[in-house]
């Protein structure tokens, strides 16, 4: 056997598959634990072989920076190691994500816990922008929370280094919801910007407990943002009517976010209305965001450990939702299933889980074979 | 309070700079003596290996083999290192395509020797994972069309080996990249923008040039760029070099007079004459078990056949089982199974 191929092997053995908890039309997550110390850990099987043109971008994205990427509020890649024709990427194990704790209606925010997640956001997201490198698909379930309360950036598939001035990159990038109207509008030259505006998005939706700009189509997202934030005007941000999709949506007058974020205090608003300028180069930077008074101002961030929890974990979550037939729309841990459509019915999904898995049991007629 | 207190990070760490945490730094950088030994290793493991291989095959023909030396084995690769530059001309690949191939030419045959995997199917490979983790893809069937006598096959069964050997480490920091940052400085000292571009240009050739040394393996993007530039315009980089108070390091001038040395002396394409003959060698020398064909290359397949069957097999009963399992409508697993099996894994990689 060739030194290469032992060196896998080697690295395989270190890790154990022990359950799958996910599955997305690219790859399927595991939990598992390092052999040797009994750690949990994520393992995210790629399916390579499948693919004409060989590994395929998102899975090369996601190696290629998380190998480079360590930060505290980064989701850790520790080993990579390939099984035929799969990929597997060894993740640290995270219990759930911001989206499940949004939606999670028996748990109450202080504005301390939400000041401590975004400061542990901004604190990754102003890692990888030192880095140079673009997130592009930032939202709440690629946010995840270690059982110790940490929050991290996860799910590079889509991420890129920053391109030269003049260089284009694609606009179809970032989940709509926490799309900014500069991509909305075609712009084919942008920036970290773009990662702020999504920020900016969770921010909101930290406060609201729902999505703030919830656009049913793309043009319907602009209308939305625009009726939230008012039609900009070319002063506002000037030369976005040459965008090359530049349509004019309509005048809407600006809605003051006093009137929709109520309990919020001053510096809150001031911090989140920076995320959200129309001009991208006016956007508030991960960097200044840090030092916005906000974080400075009472109460403090609630120390991680001390934040809301939630009661489902991804490793408590009944295997129906994610093995044989069953459509695959939750996230596995570390990692998510690509394309997926966020439920919108949020109503009691804490103890839904509990009582669909008791019930599917008990139903013999719904098995599927050989699952 | 600040936000600092939020996340626990030791305050006595020290913080590395984007270069000093790259995994190029810490993983891909060696001593020019680390560097030889390394290959030496290589080569001498490899010829081991072979010589028993042949002589299992016919006891006593190995005796007339002439094997590779390294250094034969690193001609090799630098011959098929400039051919890269062709080929991205052709598909007019950017600059950094080009760089990352490279790279990962150097790297892979740190981990690989030319008499298991010859150095031209590795180069395309590299070239096409190099437009892949450059956010610069194609389609494997565009790419292996303009090139002659090559299959998508042929690309593709070396991928997953190459990136193997790359650790799964595809991100380079590149010496034009940091030119450019150097250029850029210079255009900003009080004269600076008296320069001429054709002097960049130059640089750009000198750093083109160091690609086929080993300059990236042992010393930083910069200071090869560094170097790079001070061989065409000597003032102008001595000024860039005091304006960021360097001046008075010894090592600094050391490490570019060995960089420049380095690109003066082997900065150039081999001499096509010389790898012909070691290139001939290689067919006589090849590891037999990587050509297709041969007794040592059928007798592994086959090999390879019975632990996929035995596989198979086990699988396949372990299914059965479950499926039994399942059927029982008093089933047992109302709780949760222990030990579980991965029936679901549509392979059998454990």
């Amino acid at each position: 056997m060739d030194a290469v191929e032992k060196a896998n092997t080697e690295r395989q053995r270190r890790w154990v598959k022990d359950k799958k908890v996910g599955e997305g039309t690219y790859a399927v997550v595991y939990q598992g634990r390092e052999a040797s110390t009994g750690r949990k850990v994520a393992i995210k099987k790629i399916k390579v072989g499948q693919f004409k043109d060989g590994l395929d971008m998102s899975a090369i994205r996601e190696v290629k920076f998380l190998r480079e990427l360590k930060h505290q509020n980064v989701i850790e890649l520790l080993d990579v190691f390939s099984s035929k024709t799969n990929l597997n990427l060894v993740l640290e194990f995270l219990d759930s994500d911001l989206e499940m704790i949004i939606k999670d209606r028996a748990l109450v925010f202080l504005p301390a816990d939400i000041k401590s997640w975004m400061a542990m956001t901004f604190r990754g997201l102003e890692f990888c922008h030192r880095n140079h490198v673009l997130h592009r698909d930032l939202k709440p379930n690629n946010l995840l929370i270690a059982s110790n309360g940490e929050l991290k950036i996860a799910d590079f598939g889509l991420a890129r280094d920053f391109a030269d001035p003049g260089y284009k990159m694609t606009c179809q990038v970032i989940t709509r919801w926490y799309r900014p109207p500069e991509l909305l509008f075609g712009s084919r030259y942008y920036s970290s910007a773009v990662d702020i505006w999504s920020v900016g998005c969770i921010f909101a939706e930290l406060m609201l407990r729902i999505p703030y700009l919830p656009g049913e189509s793309d043009m319907d997202q602009l209308k939305t943002i625009f009726r939230a934030l008012g039609t900009p005007t070319e002063e506002e941000w000037p030369g976005h009517t040459k965008l090359p999709d530049y349509v004019p949506v309509g005048q809407f007058q600006k809605f003051p976010m006093r009137d929709l974020f109520t309990a919020a205090s001053a510096d809150t608003l001031n911090l989140l209305s920076k995320c959200m300028i129309y001009e991208p180069r006016k956007r508030i930077s991960a960097r200044e965001a840090l030092t916005h008074p906000y974080f400075f101002a009472l109460p403090n961030p609630t120390f991680p450990s001390k934040l809301p929890k939630c009661s489902t974990h991804f490793s408590a979550r009944p295997l129906d939702e994610v093995d044989g037939n069953v459509q695959m729309n939750s996230t596995g841990p570390g990692v998510k299933a690509r394309s997926l459509k966020r439920k919108l019915t949020s109503s009691d999904d804490g103890s839904e889980g509990r009582n669909r898995s008791i019930a599917r049991r008990l139903d013999f007629s719904k098995h599927t074979p050989g699952s | 309070m600040s936000p600092a207190v939020i996340n626990e990070a030791p305050p006595s760490e020290k913080k590395l700079s984007l270069y000093e945490a790259s995994t190029q730094c810490r993983n891909w950088r060696y001593s020019t003596e680390r560097l030889a030994q390394i290959r030496a290793t290589l080569n001498e493991a490899a010829v081991t290996i072979i010589r028993t291989k042949i002589e299992t095959d016919e006891p006593g023909s190995s005796r007339n083999v002439s094997f590779l030396t390294p250094n034969e084995e690193v001609l090799l690769v630098k011959l098929y290192i400039s051919k890269i530059g062709q080929l991205c001309g052709y598909f007019r690949f950017p600059e950094e395509v080009e760089a990352t191939a490279i790279t990962y030419m150097k790297r892979f045959y740190l981990q690989n020797t030319v008499m298991d995997w010859h150095p031209k199917n590795v180069m395309l490979t590299a070239l096409f994972l190099a437009t892949k983790t450059t956010n610069n893809p194609i389609s494997l069937e565009q790419y292996t069309t303009h090139i002659p006598k090559t299959t998508p096959n042929d690309v593709l069964d070396l991928e997953f080996l190459i990136a193997q050997s790359l650790g799964f480490e595809f991100a380079v920091w590149h010496a034009h990249r940091a030119l450019w940052g150097i250029w850029l400085d210079i255009q900003n000292l009080p004269d600076g923008a008296a320069l001429a571009s054709a002097e960049y240009d130059a640089a750009l050739a000198r750093v083109r040039a160091s690609r086929l040394t080993d300059a990236e393996l042992i010393y930083t993007p910069s200071q090869i760029a560094l170097a790079a530039f001070s061989l065409v315009a000597p003032d102008s980089a001595a000024r860039w070099i005091t304006l960021k108070n360097l001046s008075e390091s010894a090592t600094l001038l050391a490490v570019l007079d060995e960089i420049k040395s380095m690109i003066a002396h082997q900065g150039l394409p081999p001499d096509v004459e010389s790898v012909r003959e070691v290139d001939r060698r290689l067919k006589l020398c090849k590891n037999p078990e990587k050509v297709v064909g041969s007794k040592a290359y059928l007798a592994r397949k086959k090999e390879e056949e019975r632990i996929a069957e035995e596989k198979r097999t086990k699988k396949a009963e372990l299914q059965k089982a479950a499926v039994n399992d399942e059927q029982d409508p008093f089933g047992t697993n109302l709780a949760p199974k222990k030990g579980l099996v991965d029936y679901d894994d549509d392979d059998d990689d454990d």
